[in-house]
């Protein structure tokens, strides 16, 4: 701490009576604060108006009207002796969705939000340059972007509205069928976590080995690393998952269930682009650093592993973590292995929910498990690298040009 | 070994950066306790040639002895060598990721296998002897260059090694920051350690020298006392290099 109190010495002058630089921005003004407030009530408009009236419908649980019963929503009714089956599940909530869209105020806080954006953009538009202080033209500027976008917003989702609602309501956003596949979503979340954990922390370990190997002076040492790295970058990786289950597993007979294969290739395809990532770290350190090292007497792989890698690693967390996002979504190719129910990733398992109710609703709950689980890890790896970086590059934080 | 052994001998190195010939067929000797130092314009060889010293450096051509070793032998343990050189350079090139401390220990525990108690005890009693103990937990990016650099040079010294190599150490520095570091060159020096000293600073280079070499296109062109060498130069590039710095 007070290390840090330091350095902010430094970069501000002497220490002054206020913590922290002087406000120099100026004082808003009642004109920019009344664009920024315009700004942001269009876009509640345009986007909280429209939940705002979904969720009323919800709330009050409307029966179905007559206008649902005419586009075949009807409550579900198990067959009998005498009758099939008819009627759709969830059709009340399906009813609601569209009775709220097709609603007048849907339509009124739409176009509310688009005027109001729209006057609020071309006013900061044609003032923003008069502005005296620096707060007041950056409030006009805010406002009118944001104006912007309740107008992109509002014709984006009146243009929606205006398309076969009662379709897409009843395919993507039925909720009610996704009743009873909880627990299997959430096994499938451990599924696709597992595929994608395991897949990155061999393929780290895997690409830090290879990429030590290809930095060799060496061409014996270099040639079969860089074989290996280029194999698993030039085939696609549902060839790869083929072949190993296929044809390594099945064929030869390796000892390996279909998820530990897909494992085994999720690992050793992602090993291949790490260590590109990771040759390009250790490459970015510089030549000096190598050099301090062996004049103490370290050996070549004493300096590595000591000062080359360690610094290397932190430059290499942000492309590792695209790499790891990208293995996230790319677990989803398991489906050409046929893995059983309870193995299965989250595509797969919204696709199998899909399969049976024949309903589009689980691939939308599919994108949620997939947010679920990457948001909260961006989050993380944001937070890591930050705290990282923080010894390293302590100056170069937070601090703007232009 | 001979009594009279230098410590350091280089015998017809040559070095070629491609096309390019660095050191055209240099002898040197080094005897302990001397101070070299090293001046000539820039692109002259001056710090290829004491790069070759430590072998960070191979020379292309001609040997190198250490202490009576041939270090340029293919059988050579440079790794041990270099336990024995310091070198300090221009651009400090301390470890970012580690304190000042654990800079100076480091090579201590992983190469020399020094206990970690001990490590610690050599490397502060070095940072105090360079005036940075206050200093020993802060990271490099929280220091000045002056500091930096005299961290570097408690980082060698901590190897207790037999000879120094410094490749113009300050060149990189703010003008108020030179004096420190020099300072600690002088000290050094008077403590009687062998020294190879590549700079610019002319006014120090006659302090510190008990020798001098001038360098031009990769050939020693005069050998002499500093003194000696500022006041009467025998070779006309010398003294039009000299009149130029001085």
């Amino acid at each position: 701490m007070a290390e840090t109190a330091g350095i902010q010495d430094v970069m501000t002058g002497p220490a002054s009576p206020a913590p922290g630089p002087p406000e120099l921005r100026g004082s808003p003004s009642g004109f920019s604060r009344t664009i920024i407030i315009a700004g942001f009530a269009a876009l509640l408009l345009a986007i909280g108006g429209m939940l705002l009236v979904q969720i009323a419908y919800a709330v009050e649980g409307g029966s179905i009207t007559p206008q649902c019963r005419e586009l075949g929503i009807t409550p579900f009714v198990v067959a009998t002796d005498t009758q099939p089956a008819s009627g759709i599940r969830g059709a009340r909530g399906v009813c609601n969705i569209i009775s709220a869209i097709r609603d007048p105020w849907t339509r009124a806080f739409l176009w509310s939000g688009i005027v109001v954006g729209a006057v609020t953009m071309f006013v900061a538009l044609f003032t923003y340059r008069r502005m005296d202080t620096r707060r007041r033209r950056e409030q006009v500027i805010t406002g009118g972007v944001v104006g912007l976008q309740a107008v992109q917003a509002g014709a984006f989702l009146l243009y929606f509205s205006s398309g076969r609602v009662d379709r897409f309501a009843t395919q993507f956003l039925n909720f009610e069928v996704l009743k009873g596949y909880g627990f299997g979503f959430i096994q499938a979340a451990k599924n696709t976590l597992l595929l994608a954990f395991g897949g990155e922390l061999g393929g780290v370990i895997v690409g830090l080995m290879l990429a030590m190997l290809v930095l060799s002076q060496r061409r014996a040492v270099r040639a079969p690393a860089r074989a290996y790295i280029n194999f698993f970058r030039g085939t696609p990786l549902i060839w790869q998952l083929s072949f190993f289950y296929f044809g390594l597993v099945l064929g030869l007979g390796l000892p390996f269930d279909v998820f530990q294969a897909a494992l085994i290739v999720f690992m050793l395809n992602t090993g291949a682009y790490a260590a590109e990532v990771f040759r390009a770290g250790i490459q970015s350190i510089e030549r000096g650093q190598m050099e301090a090292a062996r004049s103490l007497g370290m050996s070549y792989l004493q300096a590595m592993r000591y000062t080359i890698v360690p610094q290397a690693v932190r430059r290499v967390i942000p492309p590792l973590m695209n790499e790891f996002v990208i293995l996230i979504k790319d677990t989803a190719l398991v489906l050409v292995l046929g893995l059983a129910e309870n193995q299965l990733d989250i595509y797969n398992y919204a696709k199998e929910g899909y399969s049976s109710t024949a309903n589009a609703t689980f691939f939308v709950a599919a994108a949620v498990g997939y947010l679920a689980v990457t948001l909260p890890l961006i989050r993380l790896v944001n937070a890591a690298e930050r705290k990282l970086r923080g010894g390293l590059l302590g100056l170069s934080v937070g601090q703007q040009g232009i | 070994m001979s009594a009279e052994e230098p410590l350091v001998r280089l015998e017809g190195v040559q070095k070629w950066f491609g096309n390019l010939h660095v050191l055209k067929d240099v002898d040197l000797t080094l005897g302990s306790k001397e101070v070299l130092v090293v001046i000539g314009p820039s692109g002259s060889g001056k710090s290829t040639l004491l790069r070759c010293v430590n072998l960070l450096e191979l020379p292309t051509e001609g040997r190198v002895w250490f202490d009576g070793r041939d270090v340029t032998d293919v059988r050579a343990d440079l790794n041990d060598v270099r336990t024995h050189i310091g070198i300090v350079f221009q651009a400090y090139n301390l470890f970012p990721q580690m304190t000042a401390l654990q800079n100076a220990t480091l090579a201590l525990e992983k190469v020399l296998k020094v206990s970690k108690h001990e490590a610690r005890d050599r490397a502060m009693h070095q940072l105090a002897k360079v005036g940075m103990d206050h200093k020993a937990d802060a990271y490099p990016g929280q220091l000045s260059g002056g500091q930096q650099q005299r961290i570097a040079i408690a980082r060698a010294l901590a190897m207790e090694p037999r000879l120094m190599l410094f490749d113009e150490v300050t060149s990189a520095l703010d003008p108020e920051l030179v004096g420190e570091v020099l300072e600690v060159m002088l000290r050094l020096a008077g403590d009687g350690m062998t020294m190879m000293v590549v700079t610019h600073e002319m006014g120090f280079a006659r302090e510190v020298g008990t020798r001098m070499i001038f360098m031009d296109e990769g050939m020693l062109v005069e050998e002499g006392e500093p003194r000696e060498m500022y006041r009467d130069p025998q070779q006309e590039r010398t003294r039009q290099f000299l009149a130029k710095v001085l």
